[in-house]
């Protein structure tokens, strides 16, 4: 665990480090990760992974619209938005 | 007449011999909240409404199984048009516009949701030192935590200020705090309590659990949070039992499975002892000790240091101040937006844990890390699976210890992970467990963990329900919260 | 220096399920912002996905028709990234279990056809719509897209034109359609491409650096956009410079494609499986019964056309081509008993109508069950063809009744051979001139003689009588 690395997945994770931060959590996450090492000493070649304690298929829906317009309500709760849309600073492509 | 310390079917009959009105049940509520609001035990109130919803019942008397009955919600789960916090500044503002199935289910169950409690941020912490709300008071020492994530709902139900409360367990969040808060609480099945309506912090582990003085109290509050729900593809189909009828059977030549690979002298002394008590007490109404080997068991709490932050680091993905939440001002661009209401709107172990989640999913570590800790966590459940094949439940202690001293364990992430050693193995595996007061350690409450198997929550209840029959840890009340 | 050109096209497809893919919001076209978004669509905290199942068996159709192996268990991982139309910072996508994997589609160009390999089609959902350019400084999204299925079918590197790339887009296009899994409206986005053009000098066996071209949803821009990228490569490592791995985007009016480097920033979406949702399973009688519903398929049309109905072998491709020419020859020739009558009229004049309107047959206001009456009007000769023209033309632009505009018109062919004769002896008698000339040798004037009756019959005669009687007359 490195500082490229930490800035690397801060970015990922859209997290800004602040600088005088920035040595302990390269250090947490350096102990975190080498506390996780651990793993590595036993042997799971043969192992399928687990991913959900349930062993079992996903129950489906049918295709049925069961939605209503809940337009005012959505957006009601946006941080901002006029009466139609989800507003957010102009994105330029 | 006072309703503290009573429990649910207490409250019931005196409501239903008119001891006291729906009214005055609430109102003593909200007195004993305000009363301990040094406790930090709630986030957000739900009075007017709960007020209204009482005298509604007082006009209209109704015999639903919680008519009625106050319970505190975790603010971890959807309130429609109650702010819903996650104890996160980054939800500060939120207002659901709906309810989680929980919530719902226990509403037409006819329970009065007084109202949200703190809660570890996104239930990320084992000592809701982490909420952006400000830490909860154990009531057994002003200085001491109540444990977490879940430690509003343990400390409220500690302190008699409701009779029972909901809670989440994804590492052992219902389970720790009830240990350290002297109640008991029960984690079921994965796959038992829909998930809809509860914020995720890790999808594979969450589960929904009651908590409150007894497990009977907990069997009465497990029937109603159980259903088979269609909006969650992981809500079990299999029959729903009343938890209820199993509480009295007799645990002759029932099989206790004793760990041998837990290596015990890590602990207090005083743990140890108070764990072979019990123990024995279980022999001395019949049941068996098995020795069981849970060879894997010493590497649950890296697997699950993997497997949480993975999918938290993507549930997570969600907050980032446009739809809803919180959102930064004064950003210059998207990119800002993003980046300083996460950064704002988080607190640094949700922050440490999306960084590690980030990590282990990043290319190139994917399969050393993540892959590798599904792997383990098969080997994990596999062992369960071994060993429920000779025995009816497993039991250790819930924790390491009685409650720690505020801010004692430091900034130290992998001391505070160790916290969850006894009881993260159960949700890798999916297991049903649960914790009960069992004994005190310098007038510090102490649980005994009892785990068992896939969807057999009426054994560990039974075997809680027999221990709290002969013992009174349960009515253990802390000093200067008595009346 | 000769050049290869190495294309790989990603066809995003979405499929006609009425509600999406994870919850039950409308997936219906053109409804107002944020009128179809369901509280799992908005990404909400504490919702749960639930799978469409109808999706799957839409994904299995296209399986089976293309050949492929179909993966009966599939299963979900989320693909991580940020973005505001991407409620939940991650798109539910097929990693490593798709549904649909190693199939193949015969394409057509020119002169030559070709059999291109697809390596898989897996399910995911669609991200809302961003809005640019109708804010001050602001964008503004509408997530009534999100959740949307999408069948994203992926090709082997193996297309080698520009032509080829757009055959195959054609081909794809053609297929879904009939299979009716996607109703193939490009305009309105349902069906959008991402291709990776690369080149490599003739005989290299090693692929060049690609370029990824983003979103192109039209077969004009398919086409001019490869055109431009392999120029553009050509250029550069001819120039000595390289090819450089990103995304870019074809920006139609400049006719140019750009880089989105900025959009690529050191992205790694960080895959796993979504914890969310287990792995679905489709049963073998399922399979089974996609396999004896699947729709017959334009091949298997045309040798029906050819052989049972003894159409050309022309006519029967073009109607065989399209899903709704198809479909209204099936259903008019159901009609009548003259399904080549149906067939000639649909390869002519209705053609000829369609492409001066540039629309689709369901566009138009012609109805199968009024296109039958036509061919039974004519075959049965209550109108004689060139009246039929005209009731076509107005049925065209009104869609009104066949019969009625025959009615209503008084467009019925004159059969009676008294009335006719009498008409026809009023013209010989009034054109004396011309009588003796067409006698004296003039054969042409018969012509005349026809056009007259028709004019004073307003072209209702029918012109087999007409002939007859005009060839006694003037014997």
């Amino acid at each position: 665990m490195d500082k490229k690395t930490v800035t690397t997945i801060s970015y990922l994770s859209r997290l800004k480090i602040d600088d005088e931060k920035e040595e302990k959590i390269i250090n947490d996450l350096g102990n975190i990760i080498e506390f996780v090492d651990q793993l590595n000493d036993v042997d799971t070649s043969e192992i399928d992974p687990l991913a959900n304690p349930l062993e079992k298929t996903a129950k489906t829906r049918k295709d049925i619209v069961t939605a209503k317009n809940l337009k005012k309500k959505l957006l009601e709760v946006a941080p901002s938005a006029n009466e139609d849309y989800f507003l957010v600073p102009r994105v330029v492509e | 007449m006072t309703i503290k310390y009573k429990s649910i079917k207490e409250i019931k009959n005196m409501i239903s011999h008119k001891e006291i009105s729906n009214k005055e049940v609430i109102q003593e509520v909200f007195s004993l909240i305000n009363q301990f609001q040094d406790l930090n035990a709630f986030i957000t109130l739900n009075e007017e409404n709960s007020i209204k919803k009482a005298e509604e019942l007082d006009n209209n008397p109704s015999d639903l199984p919680l008519a009625g009955i106050p319970i505190a919600q975790k603010d971890l789960f959807c309130t429609e048009g109650l702010r819903t916090t996650c104890g996160s500044n980054i939800l500060n503002n939120f207002i659901p516009p709906y309810s989680a199935t929980v919530i719902e289910n226990l509403e037409n169950a006819g329970c009065i949701s007084v109202g949200k409690t703190n809660m570890d941020e996104f239930a990320m912490g084992s000592s809701n030192e982490t909420s952006f709300f400000g830490n909860v008071i154990n009531p057994w020492g002003k200085d001491l935590v109540p444990g977490g994530s879940s430690g509003g709902a343990a400390s409220a139900v500690a302190a008699g200020l409701v009779p029972a409360a909901t809670g989440t367990d994804t590492g052992g969040s219902i389970r720790q705090p009830a240990s350290l808060c002297g109640i008991t609480g029960i984690k079921p099945t994965y796959g038992r309590v829909s998930r809809w309506g509860m914020i995720a912090f890790a999808s594979s582990l969450d589960q929904a659990g009651p908590m409150a003085r007894t497990a009977e109290d907990c069997a009465f509050m497990l029937n109603e949070m159980c259903s088979h729900d269609e909006k969650d593809t992981t809500s079990l189909d299999n029959d729903i039992p009343d938890f209820e009828e199993n509480l009295n059977s007799s645990l002759k030549g029932k099989k206790i499975g004793i760990v041998s690979d837990l290596d015990l002298s890590s602990l207090n002394n005083d743990v140890v002892e108070i764990y072979q008590n019990s123990l024995k007490e279980f022999e001395s109404m019949g049941a068996e000790l098995v020795d069981i080997s849970l060879p894997h068991l010493s590497l649950s709490v890296p697997t699950y240091y993997v497997v949480a932050p993975a999918e938290c680091s993507s549930n997570l993905s969600r907050f980032d101040g446009v739809k809803f939440g919180m959102r930064s001002e004064d950003v210059k661009d998207l990119e800002e937006l993003y980046i300083k209401t996460r950064s704002e709107g988080f607190g640094n172990e949700v922050k440490r844990r999306i960084l590690i989640g980030s990590y282990v999913l990043s290319a190139g570590y994917y399969d050393a890390y993540y892959k590798k800790a599904q792997q383990v966590r098969r080997l994990i459940k596999n062992d369960f699976d071994n060993a429920f094949k000779k025995i009816d439940v497993i039991m250790t202690p819930t924790t390491r210890g009685p409650a720690f001293k505020i801010g004692s364990k430091g900034d130290d992430p992998i001391q505070m992970y160790l916290e969850d050693l006894f009881t993260i193995s159960a949700n890798l595996a999916g297991l049903p467990a649960m914790s009960l007061p069992n004994g005190n350690i310098e007038n510090k409450p102490i649980g005994l963990q009892i785990i068992g198997n896939f969807l057999d929550e009426s054994t560990i209840l039974n075997f809680a329900h027999m221990f709290q029959n002969e013992t009174n840890w349960h009515m253990y009340t802390p000093e200067g919260i008595k009346q | 220096m000769s050049w290869e050109t190495v294309i790989g096209l990603e066809i995003h497809v979405q499929l006609s399920t009425k509600s999406k893919l994870f919850s039950g919001g409308s997936t219906e076209f053109g409804a107002k912002s944020n009128t179809h978004v369901d509280l799992i669509d908005m990404g909400l905290p504490g919702v749960l996905p639930v799978a469409n199942r109808e999706a799957f068996y839409k994904a299995i159709r296209f399986g089976l028709a293309t050949g492929a192996n179909i993966n009966q268990t599939s299963s979900f991982d989320r693909k991580n990234y940020f973005y505001p139309d991407l409620p939940k910072g991650y798109q539910i996508t097929q990693m490593t279990q798709p549904i649909v994997e190693k199939g193949s589609i015969k394409i057509t160009v020119d002169d030559y056809e070709k059999e291109i390999n697809i390596t898989r089609a897996h399910l995911e959902e669609d991200a809302g719509k961003s809005i640019h350019d109708m804010f001050e400084g602001e964008t503004g999204v509408d997530l009534n897209r999100a959740g949307t299925p999408l069948l994203e079918i992926v090709s082997e590197p193996e297309i080698s034109s520009a032509k080829e790339a757009v055959a195959y887009f054609k081909a794809i296009r053609q297929l879904v359609t009939f299979l009716d899994i996607c109703d193939g409206n490009m305009a309105q986005g349902s069906m959008r491409c991402d291709v990776n053009v690369s080149i490599k000098k003739s005989g290299d066996k090693e692929l060049g650096t690609r370029a990824e071209l983003k979103n192109i949803n039209s077969f004009k821009f398919i086409e001019k956009a490869i055109n431009f990228e392999i120029d553009r490569q050509i250029r550069l490592i001819e120039n000595g410079e390289c090819v450089v791995q990103e995304t870019r985007l074809y920006d139609s009016e400049k006719n140019e494609t750009r880089s989105m480097r900025s959009k690529e920033e050191a992205n790694d979406y960080r895959y796993f499986p979504c914890p969310d949702l287990l792995p679905v399973i489709i049963s073998d009688k399922e399979l089974k019964e996609i396999k004896e519903n699947l729709p017959e398929l334009p091949e298997e049309k045309e040798i029906k056309y050819i052989n049972e109905i003894g159409l050309d072998e022309s006519e029967a491709k073009i109607i065989s081509s399209s899903k709704t020419m198809a479909n209204m020859f099936e259903a008019a020739s159901s009609k009548t008993n003259d399904a080549k009558l149906v067939a000639k009229w649909l390869v002519g004049d209705i053609s000829a109508l369609l492409n001066k309107d540039n629309i689709d047959i369901d566009e138009s206001n012609l109805s199968a069950e009024n296109f039958g009456i036509l061919i039974e009007r004519i075959s049965d000769g209550t109108i004689s063809g060139k009246i039929a023209k005209s009731v076509l033309e107005e049925v065209w632009e009104t869609a009104s009744n066949v019969d009625e505009i025959i009615q209503s018109k008084g467009l019925v062919q004159i059969q009676d051979e008294s009335i006719l004769k009498d008409i026809a002896k009023k013209v010989v008698e009034s054109n004396p001139d011309q009588v003796s000339a067409y006698k004296a040798g003039k054969d042409k004037l018969f012509g005349f003689f026809v056009g007259q009756i028709m004019k004073e019959t307003q072209g209702k005669a029918n012109p087999k009588a007409v002939n007859e009687i005009l060839k006694d007359l003037l014997k």
